[in-house]
């Protein structure tokens, strides 16, 4: 991998010369002086000039929106120069005494006295290589550390090129106070700097940041040639999994400094404590364990997620947009409820164990039944009625997931849940189930063919399966994936838009498999199975458009400027 | 202020009758002592004794930072007699001011120092040892003074330290010194640093005998001696030296006008010129300027200084008739004294500027038995912090 450097607007910026220069003043006055040098140093002149360092991607330990630790390989080889103006003692014998305790002094009288000579030098032809480790984060700023001694070589003009001994003195001389200032003195200034980028901004509520992201990372562009590798690197947010760690690792940042292999043990750690949140591990294998769980309805996740860290915009849009997710899942389970019935019944176990346990969301699925107990009620008094109901359900549903922190209010409708909730019959309750999962309407449509395929235990069991789906996210609800926040608008749209149509054969589906006639049957069945292809096909071309949709994420969502990276 | 073991050494040279003054690093020694004097830093208390007349101690700690401290002995093979106390010690030895040119003395004769016993000679060089440990820092000073004639001394200085580059050095100086010229070579083992100075005295020659020596023509606007002198320098290891030419003029004791001091120094490689002026305005007061020019960078440099000693108010002897006088009838005889009583130094304030305002002032003297110098350092250029540094020396030795 490897960065392309937009040099010219560094060139362009001359502001950002001046505070360079400024900075590089600072810089080279602070570490004691040779005694040659006996003014301060001032930067005459500054050019990056033409030819950008080239950078490579070593590793990246850590990469997310607000935060990135990699390790960079940098080489340069420009044309770059650097005009220093300081005044050297140009008597030898001045700046030989200066060392040299003074009992053994020779005490000259008058040939050490000093001529200063204000002199001009020129560094250029400069040679760098180096390893160079990076750490941002939004709340500590950017540190940069070389691994090794970057400068390589270097050419030092100067008013003395003609005296060799001088010459030599002054390479050496300011090579080693290079050496030092790149070591020593670059990070801090780097650090500083960043500082004062970000830390005025880290009140400002964070979406205000993000929209300022863009001019601030420019800036920081303009302000260091060496930070922009940094920068590629935050660019490259667009990354699936990181926006999921945002809220689990916040509290990691401190450990910015740390070296890579033990940072990430940390983060592994964290996560592990975390892991009724988070699950995510960053290894590969676990990501595919991420992946089934996503699979299940994370209908919940939403409000979690929102509940828990409702500040991050990122969870946010999550919440907002549960149903997608669910939707999906739901499509899922109804195509297991049919293949797959075996697997259903360990599942079912598993799960309500999970539920019993409730860890965060025990919480939520309890709130999960008490709406079903709602919907029980309503079903119970009219059948006709019940899609209806069920679509206000949903709509409530919906509505519930967004404001799920507002537990309390629901509070009230519990007791009556309780008396309502032992009549009863199990289809009821799959119904309930059904309808409370999904917030997108394909399972309404599927809802009706189960019960014409198989019995009511059956049903009942599928009922519990998606009852257990609906617990079974809970442990990995923090599982959030970036590309569902971006997705989830438009899959939302979609499935609506798919759904809407078919919500109205339900109701008729479930009213004839109550009367129980044959050619109603028939037809049910038949409606059935053209209902399962169609949800198949609808299953399989969301799915192509989740594929699609990432993949456009993917190439599109990073915002012009991170382009160049090479991912 | 001069530290024991310099008063020590100082002492030496007087009993061995080695001129000090009387070389080419001391030609300008009057300015220096009155624009570039150290002014201490921190607090500083010295513990000294002579406590045999060939042998010296004393200890030093001071709080620079973290508390340091040092240790120094010195072994003579002449016994020194001088004051060694400091409630006795004459201030007028210790602080060191406006220097006055003494009249060339006629150096001892070879013969004068041998001494012969038996058929065999058995007078030695006089030699001084001196060793001084400073305890934090491991560093560790020592001195080899050794008279090899009337006329000659070697003086080899070492510092050992496991900072330096090379873990010590060493500088061997051999002076020779007839009074008329005097002349010295040094070899520094840093960086192999060769060095030559001489100064030459005009007018009298101290040597030849004048058999009718004219009595000082002291009714000259000036009656003084004016001195020249060259020095050298070539590092032999990083090829780099120095040259620098000097002349002074300094009235004698026996000038009858104020006595002042003029040098001037140039360095020919660095185009610098340095000139000094030196007047002793009055018995207590002494006043000095300093102007430095480079004529390759134009730089200017001016300094001036003084030095203020105040003495003892002599509380006026109330002269009683005596009671024999009066009951004769007369007056007390008027008894006039040969000598008048020495005045007594309360101290010595010492006080410089520089053109950048750079303010040196140092206070020395003494209270009871003990030396004390108080000084500071004031920078007026920074206004925030104008005192760069402020220290206290104290001094006692028995």
């Amino acid at each position: 991998m490897a960065f392309n450097f937009n040099w010219s607007p560094l060139t362009a910026d001359a502001e950002f010369y001046k505070r360079a220069q400024e900075m590089l003043t600072t810089a080279l006055n602070k570490s004691p002086k040779p005694p040659i040098i006996v003014d301060d140093i001032l930067v005459n002149e500054l050019n990056l000039g033409t030819t950008p360092p080239e950078l490579e991607i070593l590793e990246i330990g850590d990469l997310a929106e607000d935060r990135f630790r990699g390790i960079f390989k940098m080489c340069y080889s420009g044309d770059a120069f650097l005009t220093l103006k300081t005044k050297v003692q140009a008597n030898p014998l001045n700046t030989y005494l200066f060392s040299k305790p003074n009992f053994t002094s020779p005490n000259p009288l008058a040939a050490s006295s000093g001529l200063t000579i204000p002199l001009q030098i020129t560094l250029s032809e400069i040679k760098l290589s180096a390893f160079i480790i990076l750490v941002f984060s939004r709340q500590k700023g950017l540190t940069l550390v070389f691994r090794n001694d970057p400068l390589e070589s270097l050419k030092v003009s100067s008013t003395f090129d003609s005296i060799p001994f001088v010459r030599d003195y002054l390479q050496s001389e300011i090579e080693k106070q290079l050496r030092t200032l790149m070591m020593e003195e670059l990070p801090a200034i780097i650090h500083r700097l960043s500082l004062r980028l970000w830390c005025p901004e880290s009140g400002v509520k964070e979406e205000e940041e993000r929209a300022e992201a863009d001019s601030q990372e420019k800036e920081e562009i303009a302000i260091n040639p060496l930070d922009s590798p940094p920068q590629d690197a935050v660019d490259a947010r667009g990354n699936v999994l990181d926006a999921s760690e945002i809220s689990s690792l916040q509290l990691d940042g401190s450990s910015d400094t740390q070296s890579l292999f033990s940072q990430k043990n940390l983060l592994k750690l964290s996560a592990l404590t975390d892991s009724h949140r988070t699950l995510s591990l960053f290894t590969p294998s676990i990501r595919d364990a991420v992946f089934r769980a996503w699979a299940g309805p994370p209908a919940e996740r939403g409000d979690t997620a929102g509940s828990s860290t409702p500040s991050t915009p990122l969870v946010r849009s999550h919440s907002s947009a549960p149903s997608t997710s669910t939707t999906y899942t739901f499509n899922k389970s109804s195509d297991d409820g049919l293949g797959h019935m075996p697997s259903r019944p360990s599942l079912v176990s598993l799960n309500s164990a999970t539920t019993g346990l409730a860890l965060g969301a025990g919480r939520h699925s309890r709130s999960y039944m008490r709406k079903k107990k709602n919907r029980v009620v309503n079903l119970r008094r009219s059948k006709t009625t019940d899609d209806v109901h069920s679509e206000n359900g949903e709509s409530e549903n919906t509505e519930v997931h967004v404001s799920e922190p507002s537990f309390s209010t629901y509070i009230p409708e519990e007791p009556e849940d309780g008396i309502v909730t032992p009549p009863p019959s199990p289809t009821g309750r799959v119904r309930f189930r059904t309808n409370s999962i999904d917030l997108g309407d394909s399972p309404r449509k599927l809802r009706p063919v189960r019960p014409v395929l198989e019995a009511a235990p059956q049903m009942a069991e599928a009922a519990m399966s998606n009852f257990s789906r609906d617990n079974r996210p809970s442990y990995a609800n923090a599982l959030s994936y970036p590309e569902e926040k971006t997705t989830k608008p438009t899959a939302e749209e979609s499935s609506n838009v798919q759904n809407r149509p078919s919500l109205q054969p339900a109701p008729v589906l479930i009213d004839s498999s109550s009367a129980g006639g044959i050619l109603e049957q028939a037809w049910v069945l038949k409606m059935a199975g053209e209902i399962a292809r169609r949800a198949h096909d609808e299953k399989a071309a969301r799915e192509g458009f989740w594929s699609s949709q990432n993949q456009a994420m993917r190439a599109g969502s990073p915002p012009p400027a991170y382009e160049p990276k090479a991912l | 202020m001069l530290e024991f073991m310099e008063y020590v050494q100082q002492a030496f040279y007087d009993t061995t009758h080695w001129d000090r003054e009387n070389s080419y690093s001391q030609l300008t020694a009057t300015a220096r002592d009155l624009l570039e004097f150290q002014t201490p830093r921190g607090f500083g208390l010295s513990l000294s004794s002579l406590s045999s007349p060939n042998f010296a101690t004393s200890y030093a700690i001071g709080s620079v930072g973290l508390v340091d401290g040092s240790l120094s002995y010195l072994y003579t093979s002449r016994p020194l007699h001088a004051s060694s106390q400091s409630g006795n010690v004459e201030l007028k030895s210790v602080i060191q001011g406006y220097r006055q040119i003494q009249e060339l003395r006629r150096r001892d004769e070879a013969w004068m120092w041998e001494e012969w016993h038996n058929g065999r000679r058995i007078d030695k060089r006089d030699s001084l040892f001196y060793g001084r440990l400073y305890l934090p820092q491991s560093t560790l000073e020592a001195l080899y003074l050794s008279r090899l004639s009337p006329t000659q001394q070697v003086r080899l200085s070492a510092v050992s330290n496991s900072q330096m580059k090379n873990g010590a050095t060493i500088l061997a100086l051999h002076q020779y010194d007839v009074g008329k010229y005097s002349a010295e070579t040094l070899y520094s083992t840093d960086g192999g640093l060769i060095g030559v100075r001489g100064l030459y005295n005009f007018g009298t020659d101290p040597r030849k005998e004048i058999r009718e020596r004219e009595p000082p023509r002291t009714e000259d606007r000036f009656y003084g001696r004016f001195s020249a002198g060259a020095e050298m320098y070539y590092g032999s290891l990083n090829k780099s030296g120095g040259v620098s030419l000097g002349g002074r003029f300094a009235t004698l004791p026996a000038h009858s006008g104020t006595p002042l001091t003029a040098t001037l120094t140039l360095n020919p490689l660095m185009g610098n010129i340095s000139t000094t002026y030196a007047v002793k305005a009055g018995n207590n007061l002494a006043l000095c300027s300093k102007f430095d020019f480079n004529v390759y960078s134009y730089e200017s440099d001016l300094m001036l200084g003084c030095e203020l000693w105040r003495m003892k108010a002599r509380s006026p002897r109330v002269r009683e008739r005596s009671m024999a006088a009066k009951l004769e009838w007369r007056l007390d005889p008027f008894e006039e004294k040969a000598t008048p009583e020495p005045e007594q130094v309360l101290g010595v304030l010492k006080a410089r500027v520089d053109q950048n305002w750079k303010i040196g002032l140092l206070w020395e003297g003494r209270v009871k038995e003990i030396l004390f110098a108080l000084g500071s350092s004031i920078d007026m250029k920074r206004r925030d912090q104008p005192f760069r540094a402020i220290g206290l020396e104290l001094q006692y030795s028995s």
